[in-house]
């Protein structure tokens, strides 16, 4: 059955109401800094602030504490409450959030770990234009996908997973790039590698971003659509919508 | 440190002090009835040491008396003058004492009434005797010579007591012939008595049926001439045995110096009470209290035993047991299980209830009414044609008497059954149910013996009730004195046609019928103690049974 | 039943079992249900107390019965063995089918049926006899009194129950000595004693503590290879521990039924949701 944003809140115990609440709040506010993480490191690999990259890779201890906090609760929940339904799918659904949104977090880490290599080693030729049109996109994917979450919505669930498919092209395109450069000019070889990792970092989240969009259909739909495409996917949703509207009709 | 009468309120003390209080009450009631019956009553049988006085009426006749101090009482100087004696002006209150001085042959009367300040030379001498006698009560006097055949074969002063010892030989020896002719009377003559009886009936049987040919005819009189030797032949053993019986006779004296000769064949038994120690009383005492329980009344029931009553209150108990369980367990289990709920098994109830509540008298009325005289009378007009005009179960009898009394106590077994029935746990039916059981199985197999507990206590409850009912039997059964004991060697062993003695009915004759009141009333008490006993021993018999049940069938804790 | 065998009738249920477009009733064809509830409604007196409800149960599977008090999920069960003719005023319509024959025709037995569909309650109700005697009580009311054939089954009985270690030392002793939670499993040996077909439940564990209902779901486990297990409970837990397939009711409805699994993670309905949830209805 489809559930909404209010289906958390209306339990007969109210504390159970807060726990999954705070879950979700929680959830929310980590991947809040996630998303400011990967939008940091990308400013700072643009930009060469070293500064602002060393706060990328302390704020990352800040989501790593979040993860287990919410780990926690999670645990708690399951044990105490032993939730059926949307609750177990919401449950599940943001322990397996929390694990994508650390390696998020871990990935900006490395840009930003990448960004301090740059300033080290000197700056590369080619691939910031890349890095910051790549970064930005993955990075809405990311706003995107919590956004899914927040207001448990399917279509921008699914629009985020048609997003990763132009994120994979545009990663291949400009490694592709990258890599003539680098037969062009093997001195900069180093310098360009830097990039080449933050690329497939920021491809990575990317991934993690349609991982969270997919959690978010099955918390909403029940569905798990892990390693379906997205047509399937819209196809299998369309099929349940009907059957929900004849079975509330009769 | 003081508490408050608020708080002591509050605190529940006074509840407790009042339903302690009114267990107590009940507690002490009980025990001070049964105390006093069972004084009263066992008191009785205890050989009193005889007293002899000498005493000077207020006409100045002097009598010696010779007796057993029944009772001290004080009386008002007034109603001394008042029945003119002579009382001086400064004395209140006076002594006076009840004296069983027996010898009714003698005196007229047992007992006698004499003001303490009349007596004189009180004393107790050795050798007073009691003979217990079968007609005229106690013989209170002193041995003075032995008769056999009527000839004074030996003699002895007054003040000896030399003799003692071959009297007492000669009343064991009289004693033992009575018991032979008893037995030779009740059981064999009886038994005759009761072929030939047979017989006419079986004559008469075939002269309505038309059938008394003179084969039949004479095989009967074969028959008859062959009891009716039998009789002749206990009739002249019968003849020697009483010969023998009245062979001896004591001559004894009374305390005023009349001489009497008393044939042993009256006597029951012989005692010295005063040269008695404490053993030998006690050894008196049992004797008497057996005496009491397993030996037919003597004397209009005044003196003897009771054996008859107490079996005949057992028997009829037992056989309204024996109808009324089934019947009202029988009738709860249509009523709760099979009936269908509704008004008319509400007004059935409701009638059922308001039986328990008609006095029992209207019972001995309906019973006399409608099994007597329309049931019996037909059953006799139908089976007995033979034995008309005279009933067979057309006049109260036992049968009659249990099936009143079962009707009486039938309400108490059908709510109790009901009761329990009631709460046997639905589930243990749908279990039974089930497995496939139908529903007489499931009655059957699992709830009655659940709910037998209760139909005891519903038995425990008529048996109670019915042990202790005496109006209605008076007119449906019982009398004063039956003949014959309800149980006996002849086919069919148990008459229920017989009419049968029953205690709550004796304590009434003894004690308001009797021509000796006075005499009569210890027995009255131990009447009423047994009379207790047996409904106590009935009843803890019936809550043993219970009890087991119970823990057999110990319910479900649901 | 082999192994193979076992997944093979697995596989052709999950398969038959399969959700059908637009409905989510469980299709079963007639080999695989046990039991076959068609268009049934049931009255006490006026009130309605199942609606048209239509079921397959499937054969040698645990089918739970799940609901709010008064939805009528007793009701349906007890109307398998029809224990509710003992109470006045039922009416039936619509069919139940057990072996291609409607248990409310005319021509039933009762006590066959009752015999052919065992029953077990709420609260352990042994009969005040000995552990042996309330085993063989379903024999002998079949009429069977050879001791060699009563001492056979009654072992058989206490061994399908799990029971028969507690109770071997004292078969002749009184059942009512016996732990609430043994005298539960008694109470299921004494109903397999008579080989019924199907085994219903009503509430089992309800009345006994948690190591016990764990104990009887074991039993539940072990006992459905032989038998169709029908089993109504309030602990959801419960259902979704035991059963292969849950059917939730609601106000005499059946709101859905289905796959345990599906029932449990992602139900059809919002009643369903809701309830096994724990919202507000």
């Amino acid at each position: 059955m489809k559930i909404d944003q209010e289906a958390h809140t209306s339990h007969i115990s109210q504390k159970f109401n807060e726990e999954l609440e705070e879950i979700r709040s929680q959830l929310l506010e980590m991947g809040g800094l996630v998303e400011k993480q990967v939008q940091d490191a990308v400013d700072s690999l643009v930009d060469g602030d070293t500064r602002l990259a060393s706060e990328v890779r302390k704020t990352d201890k800040t989501v790593n504490q979040l993860q287990l906090e919410i780990d926690e609760v999670c645990t708690h929940i399951l044990a105490r409450r032993q939730p059926a339904a949307s609750d177990l799918r919401l449950v599940l659904a943001v322990i397996r959030a929390t694990s994508d949104l650390e390696r998020i977090g871990d990935e900006a880490s490395k840009i930003a770990k990448a960004t301090l290599r740059l300033a080290e080693e000197g700056t590369s030729p080619r691939g910031y234009i890349e890095a910051r049109h790549l970064g930005n996109h993955v990075r809405q994917m990311v706003k995107d996908a919590l956004n899914a979450f927040a207001r448990f919505d399917t279509p921008q669930a699914l629009a985020v997973l048609r997003e990763d498919d132009k994120v994979d092209l545009e990663y291949r395109s400009a490694t592709r790039a990258l890599i003539t450069f680098m037969m062009e000019d093997p001195r900069s070889i180093s310098q360009v590698m830097n990039i080449m990792w933050v690329l497939r970092s920021l491809e990575r989240v990317g991934d993690h971003a349609s991982n969270l969009a997919e959690y978010v259909i099955y918390l909403v739909e029940g569905e798990d659509v892990r390693y379906t495409k997205p047509d399937k996917i819209e196809q299998v949703l369309q099929h349940d919508d009907e059957e929900d509207q004849k079975g509330s009709s009769t | 440190m003081k508490i408050s009468m608020k708080n002591w309120v509050k605190s529940g003390s006074p509840w407790i002090w009042l339903n302690a209080g009114a267990v107590t009450i009940s507690v002490v009631m009980v025990l001070g009835l049964i105390g006093l019956i069972a004084v009263r009553g066992l008191a009785h049988f205890w050989p009193a040491d005889l007293h002899q006085a000498l005493v000077t009426d207020r006409s100045g006749q002097q009598q010696m008396i010779l007796g057993e101090q029944v009772q001290v009482t004080q009386i008002t100087a007034d109603q001394l003058r008042n029945a003119g004696y002579q009382v001086d002006e400064d004395i209140q209150l006076l002594e006076r004492q009840l004296f069983k001085i027996g010898n009714r042959d003698l005196y007229g009367f047992d007992f006698r009434w004499a003001l303490t300040r009349e007596l004189e030379n009180i004393e107790y001498p050795r050798h007073a005797t009691v003979l217990e006698r079968r007609e005229w009560g106690n013989y209170y006097g002193y041995l003075i010579g032995i008769k056999e055949d009527g000839r004074l074969i030996a003699e002895q002063p007054l003040g000896e007591n030399i003799l003692w010892d071959e009297a007492q030989k000669r009343i064991q020896r009289a004693v033992g012939i009575y018991w032979e002719i008893y037995n030779l009377e009740r059981r064999e003559i009886g038994q005759v008595n009761y072929q030939l009886e047979q017989l006419r009936l079986a004559e008469r049987r075939h002269e309505l049926r038309g059938t008394d040919t003179p084969e039949n005819l004479a095989e009967l009189a074969e028959e008859r001439a062959y009891w009716n030797d039998q009789y002749a032949e206990m009739e002249a053993r019968l003849a020697e045995l009483y010969g023998q019986f009245s062979r001896d006779a004591l001559v004894m004296m009374s305390a005023d110096g009349q001489r009497s000769v008393i044939g042993l064949h009256h006597v029951v038994r012989g005692f010295q009470p005063n040269d008695m120690n404490v053993f030998q009383k006690m050894g008196h005492y049992f004797a008497k209290l057996w005496e009491f329980v397993s030996e037919d009344p003597r004397e209009a029931n005044t003196e003897g035993g009771i054996f008859p009553a107490i079996f005949g209150t057992v028997m009829m108990v037992l056989i309204m047991s024996v109808i009324v369980t089934p019947f009202g367990v029988m009738a709860a289990i249509y009523l709760r299980e099979y009936a269908k709920q509704g008004l008319l098994t509400r007004t059935i109830r409701i009638a059922v209830n308001n039986l328990a509540g008609v006095p029992s008298i209207v019972y001995g009325v309906f019973g006399l009414g409608f099994f007597v005289y329309f049931v019996g009378g037909n059953l006799d007009q139908l089976f007995f044609p033979e034995a008309l005009p005279s009933p067979t179960f057309g006049t109260p009898g036992l049968m009659w008497a249990s099936l009143t009394l079962a009707l009486l106590t039938l309400p108490v077994v059908i709510v109790a059954t009901e009761e329990g029935l009631s709460r046997i746990p639905r589930s243990v039916r749908e279990g039974s149910l089930a497995l496939g059981a139908t529903k007489a199985e499931t009655l059957w197999r699992v709830v009655l013996p659940m709910a037998s507990p209760a139909m005891m206590t519903g038995v425990i409850l008529a048996v109670a009730r019915a042990a202790g009912e005496v109006a209605p039997l008076m007119l449906v059964g019982v009398v004063k004195l039956a003949p014959n004991l309800p149980v006996d060697g002849n086919f069919p062993f148990l008459h229920l046609d017989r009419q049968f003695m029953h205690l709550g009915f004796h304590i009434y004759d003894v004690g308001f019928q009797s021509p000796n009141v006075e005499a009569a009333r210890p027995l009255v008490y131990a009447t009423a103690l047994m009379l207790v006993l047996v409904i106590a021993v009935l009843n803890l018999t019936a809550i043993a049974i219970r009890n087991r049940l119970r823990e057999k069938y110990r319910a479900l804790d649901m | 039943m082999t192994t193979t065998e076992k997944q093979r009738t697995h596989g052709m249920n999950m398969g038959a079992l399969n959700r059908d477009a637009g409905s989510s009733e469980l299709k079963l064809s007639r080999e695989t249900s046990c039991i076959s509830v068609k268009d049934m409604s049931l009255y006490y007196g006026e009130s309605q107390a199942l609606k048209n409800i239509s079921m397959e149960i499937p054969k040698n599977r645990v089918t739970a019965f799940i609901g709010p008090s008064g939805c009528g999920k007793s009701t349906l069960l007890r109307s398998f063995n029809r224990m509710n003719d003992l109470i006045d005023g039922v009416t039936i319509k619509g069919e139940v089918n057990i072996d291609n024959q409607n248990i409310y025709d005319r021509k039933v037995d009762v006590a066959d049926l009752r015999r052919r569909v065992g029953m077990v309650f709420q609260k352990p109700n042994p009969f005040p006899k000995s552990i042996y005697e309330n085993v063989a009580y379903g024999l002998r009311i079949q009429g069977i009194n050879n001791r060699r054939i009563l001492d056979e089954s009654v072992e058989w009985a206490l061994r399908s129950a799990a029971i028969w270690d507690e109770t071997k030392d004292r078969l002749h002793e009184s059942a009512l000595g016996m732990s609430g939670g043994q005298q539960q499993r008694l109470v299921i040996a004494r109903t397999i004693a008579v080989k019924p077909e199907i085994l219903l439940l009503d509430e089992p564990a309800s009345a006994l503590d948690p190591i016990s209902t764990l104990k009887i779901e074991e039993l539940i486990h072990d006992l459905k290879d032989r038998f169709s297990i029908v089993i109504v409970t309030h602990n959801m837990q419960q259902a979704a521990r035991v059963s292969d397939f849950t059917a939730f009711m609601y106000l005499g409805e059946m709101v859905e039924y289905d796959n345990t699994d599906t029932l449990f993670t992602n139900p059809a309905k919002k009643q369903t949701e809701d309830y096994i949830t724990g919202r507000y209805g």
